[in-house]
């Protein structure tokens, strides 16, 4: 069986660390922001959709980048994403409900989600780590349980969080901008330069970085491993609170909330490339602006195929580049 | 005949009078399934789970009236057991919870159960069985139309179809060269509000300019809003379920876009909602929507006898639903309206109720007044008429975010 | 012949006789559930072909329950076919789209296939609803007929027990070797002259060919309606637990690991208080979770355990 819990393991751990950004996919970015930004000029429509667009693909970005720590940390793939981000908004809620001023509610949510991803990873996951296919179904099981628990304490019923940045809405010609989507967007990016800064430029950083790598090596150095790797779903986790907070004011709190968003969280965190943070945050926007135009304009792109379509791409890109836009080719061992 | 012939024909005769007494006796105390002296099992599949689940209000709601009736005595004597099941909306998994209400609970009825795909999951199992699938959840209408084919089949609240017709008709009259723009789900659901829309519409069924539809994993609908609004529409229709109805009304505010009118299917109308969507800043004043219940909130309505004997029966029964009724959540008032006509036809179902007599009173209704149904409405079934319910009345809001369903202009009759 | 091959067909033979026993004992709707562990039993074998014995993990399976189980209702909606006819269609048709499906996912491993195959389940079900004309949309397609609890429970584990000697002799033979030879190290596979591309896709294929026919059954489990909700994402990774419960690369477990995803919603239904709907995921969850930790290697690998006690250590020895 060990051989076989390897084989799935994925146990294979001789690659490189960091982003593989290459000129091609560059070259292919740059031509596309400059064909939305051609296109927004020329017609008001497709700047909206734009707009839009971006706006959506904020909300899968936040979720894919807690996927892509995960997956950075510790080479699997958290099922349960979604549904513990969605418990620590609901986690958000209950703090609304005792009086608590929505940021408030908001920064004690993080720290919420920080120690629920802490105790999974201790609990559930360290137990099983060595085969993929076994963290896999345990955050399948995380999943069922978290989605159990919610609708017995809250209910199913659709519930209501004030809104985290007003309703105003900001016009620029014809092309409305929410102060909502700017938030979502802002906060997005500050999280993905937080955690850069943080694997770049901290001790702590380069600990976890070493313990995902090569945890032998760093283990002989010191580096408590079991450790990083708890601090890393911790950080995730965080970043899915960020994500369910993002989301609610668009979808509204109800315990589904989140599982159509990590299926397109899914999509780009591996179209960016499952180990790149910025990837995930490219991947997400791509996806949002690309369903919107597609829809617009394809008369055949009817809204039941947004999902496939998003797949398709995903699938597409997998086929040029197996690991993603911004993703290594990995090396390895025999 | 001799004297041992006479007395032999004599005690033959006793013999058969004995007889049919006893299968008499046998075939009288052979009550349907479901039927004891003191009780009556019904049961349900309801989405408690999953996606659909925002509406388990409602079967708790149809427990705490058969709670009310069953405390008052119950129907004939005989207290009704309701069972609630949890199919999570997954066809997948109705069939085999009714299988287990029908083969194993041995119910008298389904009652109630909601959803369109469960529903036709179920009927060929349940009318062939001669089980009663009465008063069920859906508006859609293929239950009222297939009375030949499916007996034993029987909604309640009026169907989709009928009530888009009521916009179309509204809008002919009342605004002949709008533009319209509809926003409707991709399903059946959707699919039939539209299309009764057009039927409404008539000869102006040209005025719809863009139709947009939207895939129900999809939770912001955006795109679709500026596609309409793109398309010059000026007149929004949106037939949606809460969330994207929600979503719709905000965004369409959010872009800039102010309808000359926006009419709003009365799945997704709860008060509740607009609620949530003036908060989230959306313009609801003026949006208009049908009803076809009493609203728990809208102040004149306070005194009708069907207002305060809600108000009555959950707070005693339902205490959980208490806050979301006085919100104005008219799921509630939807499962006692149900629930109240279930006991309506038990009570003409025969002293002791036969699924038969079951059927035949719901099918022979004849201006029943159902005190949960808006004033003015009433129940109407026939052997060719099996849409209970077939008038609604038009609703403005009015108040923004803190305002009501305001009901104007008279009462639409006919839908069907 | 090998002690450990008399033991097999002994077992083999004792659980044939309980199935052809079980309805004089059972009523129509408990011969309902006994054919849903059949129909499940079906669809866990076939995914541990692909991922027990040829690692290759996939979180799609019930995309291919559903192409089986639309082809069926097609059929007989459509062309009034007999229902039994379907079954061996609905077999060739998911093979097909196996090998379809297969050839991409050869570029990928590990989680990118998973994810590959999740994509695909996530999409079969859309476009259902998209071609609503031909697939029935939202509102579902009906069989012609609807079979009956006994019918469904003989012709379920019919195609259990004949699958599962489909399944055995494929996996004893030649093709096995090949495919755990792909599990072990592809490189070393290779060199050792299996053509990687052929046998990654014919796993795929007959996988998915499993799944197929599980998913007629299934469709026909469920009055013969097919309907885009039936074959959720849920479904799929109901799939991959009930493998992981049976314990990958083995036969015997797969049976208990059917029970499990089969029979545990009812079970759990009648716990009182945890019997309430979100009561019912709750315990799923957590027992998910407590026999991924506790028995990480399933059911198969607990029997290989008790295999090695002292005990039936000397017997096997003296045998």
């Amino acid at each position: 069986m060990t051989e076989l819990a390897q084989r799935l393991g994925f146990a294979n751990r001789s690659r490189r660390v960091g982003t593989g950004v290459s000129i091609p996919v560059v070259i292919i970015l740059v031509a596309a922001a400059i064909f939305l930004l051609v296109g927004s000029l020329v017609s008001p429509i497709f700047a909206q959709q734009t707009v839009a667009g971006l706006a959506q693909g904020a909300i899968f970005a936040s979720l894919a980048l807690a996927l892509v720590l995960i997956y950075r940390a510790t080479e699997v793939v958290n099922f349960a994403q979604g549904e513990m981000a969605m418990a620590t908004t609901y986690f958000a809620y209950q703090l609304t409900l005792w009086h608590l001023s929505y940021w408030a509610a908001f920064f004690l949510a993080l720290l919420m989600g920080f120690l629920l991803g802490v105790v999974v990873q201790v609990v559930l996951i360290r137990p099983v780590q060595h085969s993929v296919i076994a963290v896999v179904i345990v955050t399948v099981g995380l999943f069922v349980l978290i989605d159990g628990l919610v609708t017995w304490k809250w209910g199913a019923d659709l519930k209501f969080m004030p809104a985290p940045f007003g309703n105003q809405v900001y016009h620029v010609g014809s092309v409305a901008f929410s102060r909502q989507d700017l938030g979502t967007l802002v906060v997005t990016i500050v999280s993905v330069v937080l955690l850069w800064v943080l694997f770049r430029f901290t001790k702590l950083g380069l600990a976890m970085r070493a313990a995902a790598l090569r945890p032998a090596s760093a283990a002989l150095v010191g580096v408590r491993v079991n450790r990083m790797l708890a601090i890393g779903w911790g950080l995730a986790a965080v970043l899915g609170a960020v994500a369910g907070l993002m989301t609610e004011p668009t979808v509204f709190l109800q315990p589904t909330m989140m599982q159509a968003v990590l299926l397109y969280a899914f999509a780009a965190a591996v179209l960016g490339g499952l180990e790149s943070p910025a990837g995930a945050v490219v991947g997400g926007l791509a996806l949002g602006v690309f369903l919107n135009l597609i829809g617009q304009y394809v008369g055949f792109a009817t809204s039941e195929l947004r999902l496939p379509i998003a797949f398709f791409v995903l699938l597409v890109v997998l086929l040029v580049k197996p690991h993603g836009l911004f993703g290594r080719k990995q090396v390895r061992r025999v | 005949m001799g004297m041992k012939g006479r007395m032999l024909a004599a005690f033959a005769g006793a013999l058969v009078v004995a007889a049919v007494a006893v299968t008499a006796a046998f075939g009288a105390r052979q009550a349907d399934p479901g039927v004891t002296a003191t009780s009556v099992t019904i049961g349900g599949t309801f989405p408690l789970t999953g996606v659909a689940s925002l509406y388990k209000t409602i079967p708790a709601a149809e427990k705490a009236y058969f709670d009310y009736v069953n405390d008052h005595g119950g129907v004939n004597g005989r207290k009704i057991n309701f069972d609630i099941l949890d199919d999570g909306y997954n066809p997948a998994q109705t069939v085999p919870l009714t299988q287990q209400l029908v083969e194993q609970t041995k119910v008298f009825a389904d009652f109630g159960s909601l959803g369109t795909p469960s529903n036709l999951s179920i009927w060929g199992y349940l009318n062939s069985n001669k089980v009663p699938q009465v008063l069920i959840a859906t508006g859609d209408s293929y239950w009222g139309f297939s009375y030949k084919k499916y007996p034993w089949t029987i909604g309640w609240q009026p169907d989709y179809p009928g009530e888009g017709k009521i916009y179309g008709k509204y809008l002919d009259a009342k605004m002949p060269s709008a533009k319209i723009g509809v926003l409707y789900q991709n399903d059946a659901f959707g699919k039939n509000y539209y299309a009764g829309l057009r039927v409404g519409l008539g000869a102006k069924k040209s005025n719809v300019v863009s139709a947009q539809s939207y895939d129900p994993s999809q939770t912001n609908v955006t795109q679709q809003i500026l596609a309409l609004k793109s398309a010059g529409a000026n007149v929004l229709v949106i037939f949606a379920l809460p969330t994207q109805a929600i979503t719709a009304l905000v965004t369409a505010t959010k872009v800039g876009w102010t309808p000359d009118a926006t009419l709003l299917g009365n799945v997704s109308a709860n008060r509740l909602f607009l609620l949530a969507a003036a908060a989230n800043g959306a313009n609801v004043d003026g949006v208009i929507s049908s009803a076809y219940t009493v609203s728990s909130t809208y102040a004149p309505q306070a005194n009708l006898p069907g207002v305060k004997l809600a108000k009555a029966i959950i707070g005693q029964y339902a205490p959980s639903l208490v806050a979301s009724l006085n919100q104005g959540d008219g799921n509630v008032i939807y499962g006692l309206g149900a629930a109240w006509t279930f006991v309506y036809a038990l009570q003409h179902a025969g002293k002791t109720p036969t699924r038969a007599g079951l059927m035949a009173a719901l099918k022979s209704m004849h201006n029943v007044n159902n005190p949960f149904t808006y004033p003015g409405i009433r129940m109407n079934t026939s052997a060719t008429d099996n849409f209970p319910i077939e008038q609604e009345i038009l609703v403005k809001w009015a108040g923004g975010a803190g305002g009501d369903w305001t009901p104007f202009g008279s009462l639409y009759s006919g839908v069907r | 012949m090998s002690r450990r091959l008399a033991i097999a067909i002994a077992c083999f033979l004792v659980a044939a006789a309980v199935v052809v026993l079980l309805p004089f004992e059972l009523d129509g709707y408990h011969e309902g559930l006994a054919a849903k562990v059949a129909i499940f039993f079906i669809a866990v074998l076939g995914l541990n072909i692909l991922t027990g014995y040829t690692g290759q993990i996939s979180i799609g399976h019930g995309a291919f329950m559903a192409i089986g189980g639309y082809t069926t209702v097609i059929m007989s909606h459509d062309h009034h076919t007999n229902l039994l006819l379907t079954l061996p269609l609905a077999f060739v048709i998911a093979f097909g789209f196996g090998v379809i499906v297969g050839i991409p996912a050869l570029r990928f491993s590990g989680v990118y296939l998973a994810l590959v195959t999740f994509a695909f389940a996530v999409s079969v079900p859309q476009f259902a609803l998209k071609f609503s004309t031909f697939l029935g949309g939202s509102t579902g397609i009906q069989t012609a007929t609807a079979p009956g609890h006994l019918w469904l429970y003989v012709v379920s584990w019919s195609c259990a027990g004949i699958l599962f000697l489909v399944a055995w002799l494929v996996l004893r033979g030649r093709t096995g070797r090949a495919f755990r030879s792909i599990r072990d190290s592809e490189i070393a596979a290779t060199a050792s002259g299996v053509t990687l591309p052929i046998y990654k896709t014919l796993a795929f294929g007959i996988s998915a060919a499993f799944a197929g026919v599980a998913g007629s059954l299934f469709v026909l489990a469920t009055n013969g309606f097919a309907q885009p909700n039936e074959f959720g994402v849920f479904l799929s990774l109901e799939l991959l637990v009930g493998a992981a419960v049976a314990g990958f690369g083995s036969l015997w477990g797969v049976l208990v690991g059917a029970i499990f995803i089969a029979l545990l919603p009812t079970v759990s239904a009648d716990v009182p208080l945890i019997g309430s709907a979100h009561g019912q995921d709750v315990v799923f969850g957590l027992i998910v979770i407590g026999v991924m930790l506790l028995l990480p290697t399933g059911f198969a690998g607990l029997l290989q355990r008790l295999r090695t006690l002292p005990g039936i250590r000397t017997a096997e020895k003296e045998g």
